[in-house]
């Protein structure tokens, strides 16, 4: 068989699929309605286990969250790195540090996608999630389009915080000089690491259809 | 279904080991928006169109550009630049005569040894383990679905693959090799190596994959006995 088979497609708009009884696979997409429940009910595809939305969503998304907000303190405070050379001695490095460094040496472009991806993209995560689980939590009907956006652009970013680690990583690897220069991976870099981590299981936790309550049905 | 007893059918479904989806119905006229709910009939879409949610504007679908030969075209030449882009030199450095050179593996390897292993683990899981289990798991789909056959344990390795596609992290990856050669490039001549590049066209290959998405392989392969 080598036809393509064409995905999907809207006709009729609809109610969502929780009021009418349907439940959508989180894992392989299909739509299927549970006549009769033994436990939790799971997808005839492929098994995944199906539910209106996400089970304690919003509690788990508040609990990553926090943690990832107490790392990032460490995260940018301690040395994610640090340099021995002959000439310049033993410097350590934090991440806003790094930045300021490839500014002053002329790569402003660098630097800057290096702020974003390191600085911004961490606290504006989790700002961000921080402001959906509270509209989530008061079923509020505000700017629904645009939160839901939100999650999709969070969900697409999240992971180009890991880019910091994958740079002192490589330098570890590229500059060993003996005597002449070094450089060695610091506590920070496992706080920051941590924080990347934390907040892509925090935006994976959060159901984007808790955005919509009015639709949805009373457990 | 043989016939088990209530208590032990409890049991086993306690394990996981009984259907859980007997008195579920299968609706696969039907679309269901991940981010809002809304539900819709499916038509098909020819290649390259693009259904939106018309609430939340959520992508509910496309039409693929590749089949699954086409795919497991890209995967298969995602397979050789991963091996090439392991072995090779990602740069090698030049200061005042000494080289040194280095992949991706001696990167890891030497920040596991200065102390930082999770750190090492996390940098290892992302760039190597996890983008090498989308290549395998895509093979070991794609290859019988070619062919017209769904193949053994195909739900669990789906369900891999959807898991590991969300934590392999090579663009990211290539463009820190960027940023690092940026950083030491004043202190030591740098020479790109055929890693970086190997990396780059990787990253190509899996990005184009990624953007037919998983849920086409599963209903076409729905379609297939077992």
């Amino acid at each position: 068989m080598s036809s393509v088979v064409p995905t999907a497609a809207v006709s009729t708009a609809a109610p969502t699929a929780a009021s009418r009884g349907l439940l959508g696979c989180e894992c392989c997409g299909l739509v299927s309605e549970v006549i009769k429940a033994a436990g939790t009910p799971r997808c005839p595809r492929c098994g995944f286990a199906l539910h209106a939305r996400k089970p304690q969503s919003l509690q788990r998304t508040t609990a990553y969250l926090l943690a990832a907000a107490v790392l990032y303190l460490p995260a940018n405070t301690l040395p994610i790195m640090a340099t021995a050379s002959a000439i310049a001695g033993r410097e350590s490095h934090t991440i806003l540090g790094g930045i300021i460094e490839l500014w002053q040496t002329g790569s402003w472009d660098l630097a800057l996608v290096v702020f974003v991806a390191s600085i911004a993209v961490p606290i504006l995560k989790i700002a961000a999630l921080t402001l959906l689980v509270f509209t989530a939590r008061r079923q509020s009907r505000w700017r629904q389009v645009e939160r839901t956006t939100l999650y999709r652009v969070l969900e697409t970013v999240g992971h180009w915080s890991m880019l910091d680690v994958f740079v002192v990583v490589l330098l570890v690897g590229m500059v060993r000089f003996g005597a002449f220069a070094s450089v060695e991976p610091g506590p920070g870099l496992l706080a920051f690491g941590g924080v990347v981590v934390l907040t892509m299981l925090a935006s994976a936790s959060f159901d984007p259809r808790l955005i919509w309550p009015e639709f949805s049905i009373d457990d | 279904m043989p016939v088990v007893k209530a208590a032990t059918r409890r049991v086993l479904a306690g394990m996981g080991l009984v259907d859980r989806r007997a008195g579920v119905h299968a609706h696969p006229e039907l679309v269901a928006c991940e981010e809002c709910d809304a539900v819709y009939t499916r038509r098909p879409l020819s290649a390259g169109e693009l259904a939106r949610c018309p609430r939340c504007a959520a992508v509910l679908g496309r039409g693929h550009l590749l089949a699954v030969d086409g795919q497991l075209a890209l995967t298969s030449g995602a397979l050789v630049v991963f091996v090439l882009g392991n072995v090779s030199d990602i740069v090698t450095l030049d200061l005042r005569g000494v080289h040194t050179q280095v992949t991706l593996w001696e990167s890891i390897w030497f920040t596991w040894l200065s102390g930082q292993e999770v750190v090492a683990l996390l940098a290892g899981a992302t760039a190597f383990a996890f983008p090498l289990a989308v290549i395998l798991l895509r093979l070991y789909v794609l290859t019988p679905l070619v062919a017209g056959r769904r193949v053994r344990g195909f739900v669990p390795a789906m369900r891999a693959l959807r898991w590991v596609t969300r934590w392999s992290m090579v663009e990211v990856f290539l463009f820190g090799t960027l940023v690092a050669i940026v950083k030491i490039a004043g202190m030591a001549n740098v020479v790109p190596g055929v890693g970086i590049f190997s990396f780059g066209v990787l990253t190509l290959l899996l990005a184009a994959n990624q953007a037919a998405g998983l849920h086409g392989i599963w209903q076409q392969a729905s379609a297939l006995p077992p």
